[in-house]
């Protein structure tokens, strides 16, 4: 191992990096859009907020008093639809998925009810509804409690079952906090994988590489400064991220060495991976096709974007064998929960995938034209 | 410690093989210090194998090459630092400039005391030093692979095809730098299918044919013992004239701009051939007589055109 020859590499590579600015745009660009993008996504999902058309026949006091419940109780933005169209036109030709109809003689039965004490004044609220909408079901979901809560409170009587909420957490937590580290995992696999295959199948290609072997450079060097090259890189990503992140979103997680500690096992582990396509796949079009292939199920399986308890239990299973899985976890272990045996339990999970990677990496890297 | 030896490079028995095809095939020959040998011959002939075994980056499949007193297949680590290599197709990082990239090669050999400005104005490129290379014509780049080659102020430096897909103004540049390093006192292993290339720059020339030496010597050596004649060319003639030469007993050819080719073993040849027209009253616009050049050598010797790209099978 040779220290200048290090230094020489990494400076070649950092000065055609920040002189290909697109690639520089790309990579600092891609994972803050991400973060934006879904970040937004997520944020409207802590304060959740269904849009809900309502229908009143009655026309009354108590009937917009109930209107105004649904807002309050069930978070609801209410529209008021005409008590004179045809509520299914209405929903068809909106394009809304569901209007609720509160019917005539609402303050008359609610009456009956509340004074006489009649138990069999009732009314029947109707749900017109559109059943190809995703999010109709969680709507009337939603209803129903809100109205189950209003029968109980107009029986008089204390609920029997109630619920208390505790979190294991001793922060309150936004999604956003949960998707960061997992956007950090990612991206940091996206650049050290696809930065190996493009640099190193392009550099063979036009026989940098070749020119390179008439020199003292070692196989190692050569490695050594690619993983130091694609360290900074991720380390510049994660900062901007970390910066959009807390600048935008105002999101509370915890940085400590952790952070570093799975940067740089992310790093190796899939400049590793990066290492051994780059043996297999000859030209460089054909190693971006590769790389996709490796990273795109990872994305979507390793926890990145969304839970793997959303997934079946196979995918769920499957998941637990990908590296990204790990370093996702980790990252939320010490960023988000603070809980240093978990981040240590999978660091040394990711650790030990990385030490076989980097060796069939090593292995695979071919550096004489040999045989 | 390596044994100093009369020679730069000891070739013994090389053979080099790609599955069925023998790419080189037991070849031998040695190169003196300081003197610029070539290694001649059409595409897929053997040459860039021959010289990639030469200058390490290929493994033989047999035989044994000593570079500097030293075995390449067990001291590489030792040889690298004393040779240059512009390999075939040369190539450097894009967004690197010209003298960027030259203290790179030069850090990577861990040479102080390289003179990086000395080395530009050598291969002529002050004018670009800032230039990018992605930014660089052919030429100027393959003038940059030879300033690379030198970064380590090297003992033998290995030059493949440096000149091919240039124009002929670029290639007559880079002849320029290597006359430079001819003068220089290098030596230099060039690898060529321009015989005027060889012919110019080489003082020993190895003809290499489908992986085998067929020939070897310095240019004037090969053309006096391979085609020790005269080529006549008489432009412009009557009809007369083809009959009357073909009657004194040579062998007379047409080219395709109805001029005469002819061969002969004595300049005496020539005045008997001009007296026999002259006598006969034909006519001709004008006389070209020139001994052969390597190129003819090559024709005669293996019956392939050097110019003529053959398939390529030389395997990379």
């Amino acid at each position: 191992m040779n220290l200048r020859i290090i230094s020489a590499n990494l400076v070649v590579k950092l000065t055609s990096f920040y002189r290909e600015k697109s690639a520089m745009l790309f990579t600092i660009a891609f994972p803050i859009i991400l973060i934006l993008v879904f970040g937004t996504i997520f944020m409207s999902q802590d304060n959740v907020s269904y849009h809900l058309c309502v229908q009143d026949l009655d026309q009354t006091t108590s009937s917009a008093q109930a209107v105004k419940t649904l807002e309050l109780k069930g978070t609801f933005k209410i529209t008021k639809v005409d008590p004179a169209v045809n509520a299914t036109r209405y929903v068809i030709d909106n394009q809304v998925n569901l209007v609720l109809i509160i019917p005539k003689g609402y303050e008359s039965s609610l009456m009956q009810r509340m004074t006489l004490n009649d138990v069999n004044a009732s009314i029947t609220i109707a749900y017109i509804y559109d059943p190809s909408s995703s999010s109709v079901a969680t709507k009337m979901q939603i209803l129903n409690s809100v109205f189950s809560l209003i029968n109980q409170e107009l029986s008089g009587k204390p609920p029997f079952i109630r619920s208390v909420q505790t979190s294991i957490l001793t922060k309150k937590y936004r999604f956003i906090e949960f998707f960061v580290p997992g956007i950090i995992g990612m991206s940091v696999m996206t650049l050290s994988l696809f930065g190996t295959v493009n640099l190193n199948t392009e550099l063979r290609q036009k026989g940098v590489i070749r020119k390179l072997s008439t020199t003292p450079i070692t196989r190692t060097d050569w490695i050594l400064s690619n993983i130091l090259y694609q360290f900074i890189l991720a380390v510049v990503s994660t900062i901007a991220m970390l910066l959009v992140s807390y600048a935008v979103f105002e999101v509370n997680l915890h940085i400590d060495a952790w952070l570093l500690g799975f940067i740089l096992l992310d790093v190796f582990a899939f400049v590793g991976i990066g290492m051994i396509l780059t043996r297999f796949v000859k030209e460089a079009q054909s190693a971006a096709a590769a790389a996709n292939a490796i990273s795109f199920p990872m994305m979507f399986l390793s926890g990145s974007f969304f839970p793997i308890e959303l997934m079946p239990g196979f995918l769920q299973t499957l998941s637990k064998l990908l590296p990204l899985y790990y370093v996702n976890e980790g990252l939320r272990a010490s960023m988000v929960f603070q809980d240093n045996m978990t981040a240590l339990r999978y660091s040394a999970i990711i650790g030990a995938f990385v030490v076989v990677v980097f060796i069939l990496g090593i292995i695979a890297t071919q550096w004489e034209e040999g045989k | 410690m390596a044994k100093e030896t009369e020679y730069a490079i000891e070739v013994e028995r090389l053979t080099k093989r790609y599955g069925d095809l023998l790419a080189v095939n037991d070849i031998s020959f040695t190169v003196n210090r300081g003197e610029v040998f070539a290694l001649l011959g059409p595409n897929g002939a053997g040459k860039t194998t021959a010289v990639e075994i030469i200058d390490t980056i290929r493994t033989p499949t047999s035989g044994k090459v000593t570079l500097l007193g030293m075995d390449v297949t067990k001291k590489k680590h030792d040889i690298v630092p004393r040779i240059g290599v512009l390999p075939q197709g040369f190539s450097s990082f894009d967004r690197i400039t010209v003298r960027e990239t030259l203290r790179y090669y030069s850090r990577l050999f861990c040479c102080q005391n390289t003179d990086i400005d000395e080395l530009i104005d050598l291969v002529n490129l002050k004018d670009k030093a800032k230039a990018q290379y992605r930014n660089l014509s052919g030429g100027l780049k393959q003038r940059l692979g030879i300033a690379i080659a030198l970064v380590n102020d090297p003992e033998v430096v290995f030059l493949d095809e440096p000149t091919t897909g240039l124009d002929p103004r670029a290639r007559r540049e880079v002849w320029e730098v290597l006359l430079g390093l001819k003068n220089k006192g290098k030596t230099v292993f060039l690898t060529t299918h321009y015989m005027e290339e060889a012919e110019l720059l080489a003082d020993t020339v190895a003809i290499i044919s489908k992986g085998k030496i067929i020939a070897m010597g310095s240019p004037g050596e090969l053309i006096e013992s391979n085609a020790n004649y005269l080529a006549i060319t008489l432009q412009s003639v009557d009809d007369r004239t083809f009959e009357i030469v073909r009657g004194m007993g040579f062998e007379p050819i047409h080219d395709n701009h109805k001029n005469i080719k002819v061969r002969v073993e004595h300049t005496d040849d020539v005045q008997l051939i001009l007296n026999a027209i002259k006598s006969a009253g034909a006519l001709y616009l004008s006389l070209d007589v020139r001994k052969p050049n390597l190129e003819e050598v090559f024709l005669k010797l293996t019956g392939e055109d050097l110019r003529e790209d053959p398939p390529e099978k030389e395997a990379k």
